[in-house]
Parts: structure tokens; C-alpha cells; sequence
């Protein structure tokens, strides 16, 4: 990968007090990631995974470190990261193991309501998400509520709700823990698409060794800290 | 897309039980206040339709309504005599238990002074106002006696020949009118055996006492009240003075008799209705306040969600408020709907008067928005990442 980096984190740390002892979820950690990159991130229970994830979506600032997307400084130490809905809405996209979506809803209006909030036209909005739920084989499910989908169509409804706004950054943490493998190898094969179609940059935290082959690199976390960044060689993708 | 509109339809049933519940509620609290201004109405009816400028009663009493009055059926002519006075007419009222259709009936038979008086003063809802000095009779609806029929009263037949709706007295019996004669007829009924045994102890005096007869009945022959209708520009004071002077009368204005009725005899009974009413406001904006705060409670997640998704906070605010402003409406319109429905029905009469719906229609506004204003401190509070828990 070439160009300036999409992300970068710098040795970014997360400390939570947890009674007496300090809980150091995330230990000064620094990575970069690329449009159009894959990246799996993995680790054992607690090793931070879920706290990196959120620290890079901008849900959380760090308790020392910096965060730059685009080469602007977006998070630090004390950040007013309210502030930054606008810029997450128009820049991350989150996938988590449990899909969210809107009870009341349907799945065009679940993966709409992120394009209405984002001042799309209505009319527009349902036309673009009809088409995303297509292109994630559900269109003939697009006026289903949630309640009538398989976990793995929600699933997907959630992944065309983080795609909608095409942001150049989606965050998934465990997208695939509450799918089967045949499922979840078909949702970690839409985000492989997604990051060579859509040229975004995907991080996916899994526990699943079997979708190994399909990034482009791992970050392997243990107690907070990067082990194996960087490690392995970028694979050639179609 | 209106998040508020969707959720509702996608619980519709919930949403109609909470609507209905709260109307229901809306209801009692508008029921409460509506009787207690059915309460006041009811007990000014006669004093304010009936016309009198002056009231001329017993002495050192404030009769007839607060406290008994008894003068005698003559009085009329002496009170006609004083200058500036326009019109006299006799008054009297009691309650009257009769059987009908083989049930027992309640009416409070009300005296005109027929033919000064035949009633013209009420409006009808059938047949006709007093034609005949006797054994005629107008009843309000609610004594539940048809058109034409026939009751006996004392030892006579009357019958009804007119109808009234919704005139009552204080207490919400419907009135019987009869011509002033009759009333005194009635009133001073006695069995036999009692007219025996008075002219037995008396040695054979007239069975019409003069006053110290022993009688259940007060009014025996004598009547409540004269009703002075004053002469254009006629000195009031003057009047008064007059009157009082005579020693055994005193006079009360109709001002004096509404605010005797309303501040001394209905005194506690406005004040219980009124408690009662406040209560229930209270119970209601409770109640509706829990409804609409835990609503937005049970949508914190999904609120996050709308967060994490980039939401702006006023998107989030129209959400909660307008969830909150389609129930208050809803249930709002379903206490009106409820209440023209049932309170007709109500053995009392329930007023709802535009001004006192449209503070309750701006209590509910304000209820509502305070609600929502917890509910909404708590939903910009809540962070996006709330999702994942
Ligand atoms: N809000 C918090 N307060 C206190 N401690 C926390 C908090 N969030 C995370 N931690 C701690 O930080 C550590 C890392 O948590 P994190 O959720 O990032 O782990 P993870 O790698 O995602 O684990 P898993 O695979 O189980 O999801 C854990 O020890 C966790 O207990
Ligand atoms: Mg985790």
C-alpha cells in the first residue's frame, strides 16, 4: 500500500480504573491502515480488541495517544468525540456481532434511516438502500422487519446500514460470532468485496481462524499491545 | 422518515392501550372538574333563570336555599306595596317522594305563582307551560315521569302536561312545577289520624293551623319566599330598608343568594369535588409523566444506535417529543371522545366548558413536554457506544 495512511494510530493507550487497579485494555498501540486494506484483527479474550476498535471508530478517545484519519487529528486525550458524529457518519462504519437493527423498521428504512441522517432525500435514501440490499443478495427482503430475517441477513442488512454513507473507514468487531460458518464466511467475503470495490478499509476483530486467508493482514493484540504489526505480507486479492 | 410514526404503527395495539389508558384517565380528572361545575350550575339554575331582583324571606333567615324560610302566603301582597317594586310573585320549593309505575320517584316540587307566573321563564323540551291554576304540572325529565301522565300528590291527581331537561336542584333531583296553590297543598298533607288527633287535643280546632299546629312539615301553608322584580331605575337600598324594617322579613339580593348557596351551603362539597378533581390531575400527570419517561427509557438503545449512526441531537429531541406529543393528542382526543359519550349518562350533570378542557388540553402539553424533557436529558446523555451493552 502506498499514499498517506487512512488511519493512523499512535501509540495509543486505554487505561479504564477499575477499583484499585488500572485496567490497561489497550498499551500504547500504533498501527496504519490503507484504503482498500482488510485487516483482521485478533488476540485472545481482553487482549483489546474491542477497545482498539472503538478508539479508532471515534467512540472512544484514548487515554494518551493520538488517532488521524486523513492525516487530521481527530481524537486525543480528552476529546469532545460528541462533537464528532458528523465526521464519524460521514467517514466510519460500524458492523457489531450483534446486527442492531431498528425492531420497528424495515431492512430498506434500517440501512435508509443512515442515509436520512445524513440529509439524503427520502425518496433517494430508500432507492440507494434498495439497491445496497441487492447488491447484498437481499433484495427480496428489503421490506422484511428484522424480526423475519435469519441472524445472517441481519447481519448483512447491518453491513449495507454501515456501508450506506460510503465511508471510507468499517469497523466490524466479532461481525461473525453469532453466524454459522457457512454465514459468516459469506459475510467476511462481502467485507473482502467491499474493501477491493468500494476501496475502503475494512477491520474486522474475529476470533475465526478460517477467514485467515482473506485479509490482507492480521494485527495480533495480546494485553494491550500490537505483537505482530507489521507482520505478514500484503496477499494478492482479485 | 418519522422514526415516532413508524414506531407507533409497528406497536399500534401498545400504543392504543397507553393512549386509551391515559384518556381514561384525562377523563376522570375532566369528570371531576365537570361536576363540580354541574354541582355549581344545578344549584344557581333557579336563582338565575328565575328572574327575581329581591328575595324577600323570613326574618333573621337566609332562606330559602341556605336555610329554611316559612312566611306567610299573603306576604306577596304587603311586599307589592312598596314603591319601585315592578312585580311579585310567591315562591316556594320542597322535596316530594311519590310512587310511579309502581316506583318510588323523587322530584322537588317548585310553586308558581300561576297565572303571574306560568313558567315561561324555562324553556320546554315537550308539551306546555301551566294553563290551569290546579292539578297541572310540568316535571324535568330526569323525575322520569312521561308526557300525559298522572301522579297523585297528597290527595290530588295532576297531570303533567310540560317537560324540561336538565332542571334540577342543588342536591340534582329534577323539579316538579305545579301552580303555587297546589305546592301548598302538598306541602301541608297530613294523614288523618294526625288531624284527628289535633283536633282531639286542641278541642276541635281548625284542622288549617295558624302556625302552631304540630306538623312535620314547615311549610304548612305558608310559602318560602317573594320574588320582587324591581321597577327601571327603583332605589334598592331604599327597598331593602323597607322591607327589613317590617321586622318579620328580611331581603336578599340574587347576588346574596348565589354567593349564600355557593360559599355557605355547597361550601364543603365544592371543596371536596375540588380536592377530588386536583387528585386526580395529579395521579394523571403522574401517571402520564412515568408513561412517556420510561418510553424513552425503553429506547435508549436504539436512540445510541441513532448516535452511533451520526444522529443530530435535535433528530433524536422530534423523536422523543413527537412519540410523546401523538400520545398526549391521542389521549386527549380519546377523553374527549369518552367523555360526550358516557358523561351524559351520569345521574349528574357534567359540564365541560371549552375554557376548562383547554386548560386541561395545556396541563397535558405541559405534562407531556416535562416528561419528555427527562426522558430527553437522559437520551443525549446516553453514548453511542452504548450499543454494544
Ligand atoms: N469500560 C471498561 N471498564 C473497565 N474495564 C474495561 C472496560 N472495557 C474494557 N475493559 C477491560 O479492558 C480489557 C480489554 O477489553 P476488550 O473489550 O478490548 O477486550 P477484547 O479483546 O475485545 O475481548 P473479547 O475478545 O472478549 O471481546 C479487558 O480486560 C476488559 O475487562
Ligand atoms: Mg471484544
Amino acid at each position: 500500500m502506498t499514499g498517506a495512511p487512512l488511519l493512523s494510530v499512535r501509540n495509543a493507550a486505554r487505561h479504564y480504573q477499575s477499583g484499585e487497579t488500572v485496567v490497561r485494555a489497550l498499551d500504547g498501540a500504533s498501527l496504519e491502515a490503507h484504503a482498500g486494506e482488510l485487516i483482521g484483527i485478533m488476540g485472545p479474550s481482553g487482549s483489546g480488541k474491542s477497545t482498539l476498535l472503538l478508539i479508532c471508530g471515534l467512540l472512544e478517545p484514548p487515554s494518551a495517544g493520538e488517532i488521524y484519519i486523513r492525516d487530521r487529528l481527530v481524537s486525543y486525550p480528552g476529546a469532545d468525540l460528541d462533537k464528532l458524529r458528523g465526521f464519524r457518519r460521514d467517514h466510519i462504519g460500524f458492523v457489531f456481532q450483534k446486527a442492531n437493527l431498528i425492531p420497528f423498521l424495515t431492512a430498506t428504512e434500517n440501512v435508509s434511516i443512515a442515509l436520512e441522517i445524513a440529509d439524503v432525500e427520502a425518496r433517494a435514501a430508500r432507492g440507494y438502500a434498495t439497491q445496497l440490499l441487492g447488491a447484498l443478495d437481499l433484495g427480496h427482503r428489503i421490506d422484511n422487519r428484522p424480526s423475519r430475517l435469519s441472524g445472517g441477513e441481519q447481519q448483512r442488512v447491518a453491513v449495507a446500514r454501515a456501508l450506506a454513507n460510503d465511508p471510507p473507514l468499517i469497523l466490524a468487531d466479532e461481525p461473525t460470532a453469532a453466524l454459522d460458518s457457512v454465514r459468516g464466511r459469506q459475510v467476511m467475503e462481502l467485507f473482502r468485496r467491499i474493501a477491493v470495490e468500494r476501496s475502503a478499509c475494512v477491520m474486522v476483530v474475529t476470533h475465526d481462524p478460517r477467514s485467515l486467508d482473506l485479509f490482507d493482514r492480521v494485527i495480533e493484540l495480546s494485553d494491550g499491545r500490537i505483537l505482530s504489526e507489521p507482520s505478514q505480507p500484503v496477499q494478492a486479492h482479485p | 422518515m418519522n422514526l415516532a410514526i413508524k414506531d407507533i404503527r409497528f406497536n399500534l395495539a401498545r400504543f392504543a392501550l397507553t393512549a386509551l389508558g391515559i384518556g381514561f384517565l384525562l377523563m376522570g380528572a375532566i369528570g371531576a372538574i365537570g361536576l363540580y361545575r354541574g354541582i355549581v350550575a344545578d344549584a344557581l339554575l333557579v336563582i338565575d333563570h328565575i328572574g327575581a331582583d329581591l328575595w324577600v324571606v323570613q326574618g333573621e333567615r337566609v332562606g330559602p336555599f341556605a336555610e329554611g324560610s316559612s312566611i306567610s302566603s299573603t306576604m306577596d301582597r304587603r311586599v307589592e306595596g312598596v314603591e319601585g317594586i315592578a312585580s311579585v310573585r310567591r315562591f316556594v320549593q320542597f322535596s316530594q317522594q311519590f310512587s310511579f309505575a309502581g316506583k318510588v320517584r323523587r322530584a322537588t316540587i317548585t310553586g308558581l305563582d300561576y297565572p303571574r307566573d306560568d313558567g315561561a321563564w324555562f324553556e320546554l323540551k315537550a308539551g306546555r307551560h301551566l294553563e290551569a291554576s290546579h292539578f297541572e304540572a310540568i316535571a324535568d325529565d330526569s323525575v322520569g315521569l312521561p308526557l300525559g301522565a298522572t301522579i297523585r300528590l297528597a290527595k290530588d291527581d295532576y297531570r303533567i302536561v310540560g317537560l324540561t331537561h336538565g332542571l334540577v336542584d342543588s342536591a340534582g333531583d329534577g323539579l316538579l312545577f305545579v301552580s303555587i296553590n297546589d305546592a301548598t297543598a302538598i306541602a301541608s298533607r297530613r294523614p288523618s289520624e294526625q288531624v284527628l288527633l289535633a283536633r282531639e287535643t286542641s278541642g276541635n280546632a281548625a284542622p288549617q293551623g295558624d302556625g302552631a299546629s304540630p306538623s312535620s312539615v314547615p311549610q304548612d301553608s305558608k310559602i318560602a319566599a317573594v320574588l320582587v322584580g324591581l321597577a327601571p331605575g327603583a332605589d334598592v337600598a331604599r327597598i331593602k330598608a323597607a322591607i327589613l324594617a317590617w321586622g318579620d322579613t328580611n331581603v336578599l339580593s340574587s347576588a346574596e343568594q348565589r354567593d349564600l348557596l355557593l360559599n355557605q351551603r355547597l361550601w364543603r362539597l365544592r371543596l371536596q369535588i375540588l380536592a377530588f378533581a386536583s387528585v386526580l390531575l395529579l395521579v394523571t400527570a403522574i401517571v402520564i409523566s412515568l408513561i412517556i419517561y420510561t418510553l424513552t427509557m425503553e429506547k435508549l438503545h436504539q436512540i445510541a444506535l441513532l448516535k452511533l449512526l451520526g444522529a443530530r441531537n435535535s433528530a433524536i429531541v422530534a423523536m422523543i417529543l413527537q412519540q410523546a406529543g401523538l400520545i398526549g393528542l391521542f389521549g386527549f382526543g380519546l377523553a374527549m371522545l369518552l367523555s360526550h359519550l358516557t358523561f351524559p349518562n351520569f345521574p349528574r350533570r357534567i359540564v365541560m366548558l371549552p375554557q376548562d378542557l383547554g386548560i386541561f388540553f395545556a396541563i397535558l402539553c405541559v405534562i407531556c413536554l416535562v416528561a419528555s424533557w427527562f426522558g430527553i436529558a437522559q437520551a443525549l446523555k446516553v453514548r453511542a457506544q452504548e450499543v454494544l451493552s
